[in-house]
């Protein structure tokens, strides 16, 4: 490598460098680096990649396409969270599923593992860590261990969680269909199911009790990641990450009952909201989802109107060219995130039918969804504006040149850390996905890698970047009376990232020989 | 001034975002028309909504 391509590569990386050093040492949101990143990749793209104001103008229309795509996911899932949330339903699931078992492991897996998984599927952004770490440590778990074992638990769930939003974003940024990204993403996903229920336990309880409780998580991982694979192959991968936690509740509980797990008296704490009532939104999601992707008339009567638009070809100054072509189109009504919100527009009346609802519920609903989802948006926007102007000025390019002559066919090694460092660097398995996704596929294609395999190992990365995120971590917690004193949190479960990260390059690195 | 921004934080993400959203589009529909005039005055507001999310998003 010369030295100019090297500046050129400094340079090209610059913008995600910035980020990096802004989230990570100055602790700085998501929005507001992703900003500072945008600026970056502005003046970077304007001085030394040829970027002109057409060239930017056609990149952000394109990026906003994209994050419309991801947004309308994001909002219908806080929606749907909220509206199920306020009945005070999520803290009656979690009562009907201490009353199965009181054996500690069990607990861990039910709550940890598979209860966690279960709220990133329906919700995501931080809930699963937020909601499950009071109930461990009520449960009489120290809150470290309270916060640690959902951060792992939920992570290999995020990909097919929050209705697929990471994977949609994936699918987008990398224009790749479902049929080619899904069977790949699905299996590495499922083994990284397998190794977060095991590090679940084992930072409770170590070895003695992974022993103790691994028919338990071979059961349980078995039905959760074969579920999320099926769900994902046959084109439902917005229920992937639901639907395998579905499944997986249901085998859990049906594993407390084993004599093994079954040996002290469970809780007799009630709620008075039964398990049915409190699942029922998710039954509706489950039917509405379903019925919009499954019976053919349904999905082409939705699916009518597509919101999209035409680009010409773009030739940067400096000779790049992206070629001419539609942009990301929108489908309005047929979208993850309508279903979505019919399901919770639904959920919300069955709710209020059975006086579920305090006065003034639809206001607090509507003002967290607003909370929450501001911020989150924001920073979704401006990262993927600005790695939309390192893809029209082959910034992006050059980055994965540059990997792919150093690392070459080692390559598949390193690309679950790439994965990870962007999750861990934004908070967000999508956003990994949307900074380093085409950086990803370019490389692979350079290297001559399947990049199926590849991206798979990026968004499975980005979902183990999860555990170990900052913005995730001080969330789980704000809410166990731990804000200030997150280092020992971060420490355990950057011990756990780490390690199955590494498994998982391996995987990936093998599998590459094979594909 | 910092008054105002803690008062009306979450209006003025919000209407920050809505910027960011339909600001785009306005870039699109000059670079269509090949008018630098609305190509150029729209990526300035786009400047000055990203330098708003940069002090205070």
């Amino acid at each position: 490598m010369t030295g100019l391509f090297i500046l050129k590569w400094m340079i090209a990386f610059s913008p995600i460098l910035t980020v990096l050093i802004l989230m990570i040492f100055k602790n700085w949101s998501g929005s507001r680096a992703g900003a500072a990143g945008w600026f970056v990749a502005l003046i970077a793209a304007s001085l030394f990649f040829g970027a002109h104001p057409k060239l930017l103008a056609y990149s952000q229309m394109k990026g906003i396409l994209l994050s419309l795509n991801v947004l309308y996911i994001i909002w219908a899932a806080l929606l749907s969270y909220n509206v199920v949330n306020e009945t005070g339903a999520i803290k009656a699931i979690g009562i009907g599923i201490e009353r199965f078992s009181a054996d500690k492991s069990i607990q861990i897996l039910i709550f940890g593992w598979i209860f966690a998984s279960f709220l990133q599927g329906v919700a995501g952004y931080g809930v699963p860590i937020a909601v499950v770490a009071p109930l461990l440590v009520s449960l009489g778990f120290s809150p470290v261990v309270a916060v640690a074992v959902p951060a792992i638990g939920h992570s290999w769930s995020v990909t097919f969680g929050s209705m697929g939003a990471s994977f949609q974003t994936l699918m987008a940024v990398t224009g790749l269909d479902y049929s080619y990204l899904a069977p790949m993403s699905a299996a590495l996903l499922g083994m990284a199911a397998f190794l977060c229920g095991i590090f679940c336990v084992h930072v409770f309880g170590g070895w003695k009790m992974v022993k103790h409780s691994l028919i338990a998580i071979l059961i349980i991982g078995i039905a959760m990641s074969g579920t999320q694979y099926l769900l994902a192959v046959s084109g439902m991968w917005t229920l992937g990450g639901f639907g395998a936690s579905l499944v997986g509740l249901l085998s859990g509980l049906a594993v407390a009952k084993l004599k093994k797990y079954n040996r002290t008296p469970p809780s007799q704490a009630t709620s008075q909201m039964s398990l049915a009532w409190a699942l029922s939104a998710y039954f509706i999601l489950i039917v509405i989802v379903s019925s919009g992707v499954m019976i053919p008339w349904v999905k082409e009567f939705i699916g009518q109107v597509k919101l999209t638009f035409s680009f010409p070809q773009i030739v940067s100054l400096k000779g790049w060219v992206v070629e001419a072509g539609k942009g990301k189109a929108i489908n309005v009504f047929g979208h993850g995130g309508a279903l979505l919100l019919y399901s919770s527009v639904i959920s919300f009346f069955v709710y209020r039918s059975k006086g579920y609802y305090q006065p003034g519920a639809l206001m607090t609903i509507l003002q967290k969804t607003i909370k929450s989802g501001v911020p989150t948006s924001l920073g979704i926007v401006s990262m993927v504006c600005f790695a939309m102007i390192m893809d029209h000025c082959q910034m992006i390019y050059i980055l994965a040149d540059g990997i792919s002559r150093i690392f070459g066919s080692l390559y598949p090694l390193i690309s679950p850390w790439i994965g990870l460092l962007g999750a861990f660097m934004t908070g967000s398995n999508t956003n990994s996905n949307v900074v380093f996704g085409v950086l990803q596929l370019e490389t692979a294609q350079l290297a001559g890698i399947s990049a199926a395999l590849i991206l798979a190992a990026q968004t499975t990365g980005g979902a183990l970047g999860s555990m170990i995120a900052p913005a995730k971590i001080l969330v789980g917690c704000s809410t166990v009376g731990l804000s200030g004193k997150e280092g020992p949190v971060l420490k355990a479960t950057l011990r756990y990232g780490l390690i199955i990260t590494g498994i998982i390059g391996i995987i990936t690195l093998l599998l590459s020989f094979f594909s | 001034m910092n008054e105002f921004f803690k008062k009306f934080n979450t209006t003025l993400k919000f209407t920050a975002l809505i910027l960011m959203i339909v600001i785009p589009f306005f870039l699109y529909q000059g670079a269509m028309q090949d008018s630098n005039f609305t190509v150029n005055l729209f990526l300035g507001l786009m400047m000055v909504n990203m330098l708003f999310i940069l002090k205070k998003g």
